[in-house]
């Protein structure tokens, strides 16, 4: 599904990737540890287009990332940011914004009440707006919006870091059970209490 | 009928208040003398050769002259705009180049042809100063917008991407920052509508009323010139952000990084 065949990039004269090989099969889950500037995050952004390789190739079911795709393959990924950059505004104009733009309805309006229930978030968040979000909201506002879209890869990039251990747990338990292709970087422990994840160390 | 001349010493004789102003500057240690000189300079240099090659224009009045020196003004005009919006010239000349030269010639011929109504659209005495004054107007607009637009992106280019990456669409995540940057270009120009003749008499009214037209005739004038500025001022705005995304932004929709003139 995801394949990095010999990726070399540089940047600002530093060398993140040297030959990189790494694939993810369909609804794998694969965690990557290693230690902060080692290039995880910017694995997501090349599979994103967001940055260019120097060589190599990537691509995502076979697409490659051109222009020609870009579209496809971003259809297909939910990144969830370290910071979850989203962009200030209500929460709820914001969420039925999406919504909008990836063509979703508003579904069935009891599936959007259980999800919120289950991330213990309260309608009264909806109201406030994202610079107003504590981390942890601003994590689990995130994970809603990545539930919601429903899009076959996830790309999560400390998903748990905000959470408490009861929460933290619950999260991982839903999302190790999903039918999805999920690469994660995380540094939480919690990731690793399973047969079902497959831990990659760069070193 | 037209205004009085202006004897050469006397209008030297302006200079005097300079005398106090450097005093001020120099006690104050505001360190403006060197820059105010140089453009007091460069002001009475430019307006003398405008004043001298104006003259010309107007003897001849050929409207490919006059059409090859709106041009050159352009041209000037949006060599200046990227500049002061840093970014490169070389990269953002066409794109703005054409978003100026398009809604400028429609409005100014249309203002020529339809508003005065004159039989020559290409008419020196009106063609040069209305489109003079559309350009000027437009500089600062444009400059605001750019500026605002591709440096904002810059700054916030994480919550940008990220945007991209869950619309998966790219008007949606450009939207807030043109909203933004758009209206803080064209707030100025409705503000000025809203309080012209309250707070201030416009230049170009002034200009009329010495050269001896009537007051009501200035006043249709500067209605006439203030739509204008308006209308061109917002399609030339907007037109500068559509055509530039070709060359701001690479294929896959992230903000190129070389088109900063950089701070070195």
């Amino acid at each position: 599904m995801i394949k990095f065949e010999s990726v070399y990039l540089k940047r600002s004269g530093k060398e993140i990737f040297s030959g990189l090989d790494f694939f993810v099969q369909k609804n794998e889950k694969v965690l990557i540890q290693g230690k902060s500037g080692i290039g995880k995050t910017t694995l997501f952004k090349i599979l994103l287009g967001f940055e260019t390789i120097d060589k190599g190739r990537v691509s995502l079911n076979d697409l490659d990332i051109v222009k020609e795709h870009i579209k496809d393959i971003r259809h297909q990924i939910f990144y969830l940011s370290q910071d979850i950059d989203l962009k200030d505004g209500r929460v709820g104009v914001l969420i039925d914004e999406i919504l909008e733009h990836n063509l979703l309805k508003k579904q069935d309006k009891t599936h959007f009440i259980n999800l919120l229930n289950f991330l213990d978030l309260s309608n009264k968040l909806l109201d406030q707006t994202v610079k107003e979000l504590s981390g942890g909201e601003r994590q689990r506002i995130g994970l809603l919006i990545c539930f919601l879209l429903d899009r076959p890869v996830w790309l999560l990039d400390e998903p748990t870091s905000a959470l408490d251990d009861t929460m933290k747990k619950k999260i991982v338990g839903y999302i190790l059970n999903q039918e999805k292709t999920i690469v994660l970087i995380s540094h939480d422990n919690v990731w690793k209490k399973n047969n079902v994840v497959k831990i990659e160390r760069w070193l | 009928m037209g205004a009085q001349d202006l004897n050469l010493l006397s209008l030297m004789s302006l200079l005097i208040f300079l005398i106090p102003v450097f005093y001020i500057n120099r006690r104050l240690k505001l360190t403006i003398n060197k820059t105010m000189i140089t453009s007091i300079i460069r002001m009475c240099v430019q307006l003398g050769f405008v004043g001298i090659y104006l003259k010309y224009l107007f003897k001849f009045n050929s409207p490919v002259l006059n059409t090859i020196y709106l041009l050159i003004m352009i041209s000037i005009a949006c060599q200046s705009i990227i500049r002061s919006s840093n970014l490169k010239v070389k990269l953002f000349f066409i794109p703005v180049f054409f978003s100026l030269l398009i809604p400028f010639s429609i409005i100014l011929i249309f203002f020529n042809g339809v508003v005065v109504r004159i039989d020559n659209l290409f008419e020196a005495k009106y063609m040069i100063p209305i489109g003079g004054m559309l350009l000027g107007n437009c500089l600062r607009s444009i400059i605001i917008c750019l500026n605002s637009f591709y440096s904002g992106i810059q700054k916030d280019e994480k919550v940008y991407l990220y945007s991209i990456s869950i619309f998966n669409n790219r008007i949606q995540a450009l939207k807030p920052y043109f909203t933004q940057s758009f209206l803080a270009a064209i707030t100025p120009i409705i503000a000025s509508m809203a309080t012209i003749g309250l707070v201030s008499l416009p230049g170009m009214m002034t200009g009329q009323i010495l050269g001896g037209s009537m007051p009501t005739v200035a006043i249709k004038y500067q209605i006439a010139i203030m739509l204008s500025i308006f209308y061109t001022e917002y399609f030339s705005t907007m037109l500068s952000i559509l055509f530039s995304l070709k060359v701001g932004f690479n294929d896959l929709d992230v903000l190129n990084k070389n088109i900063f003139i950089s701070k070195a």
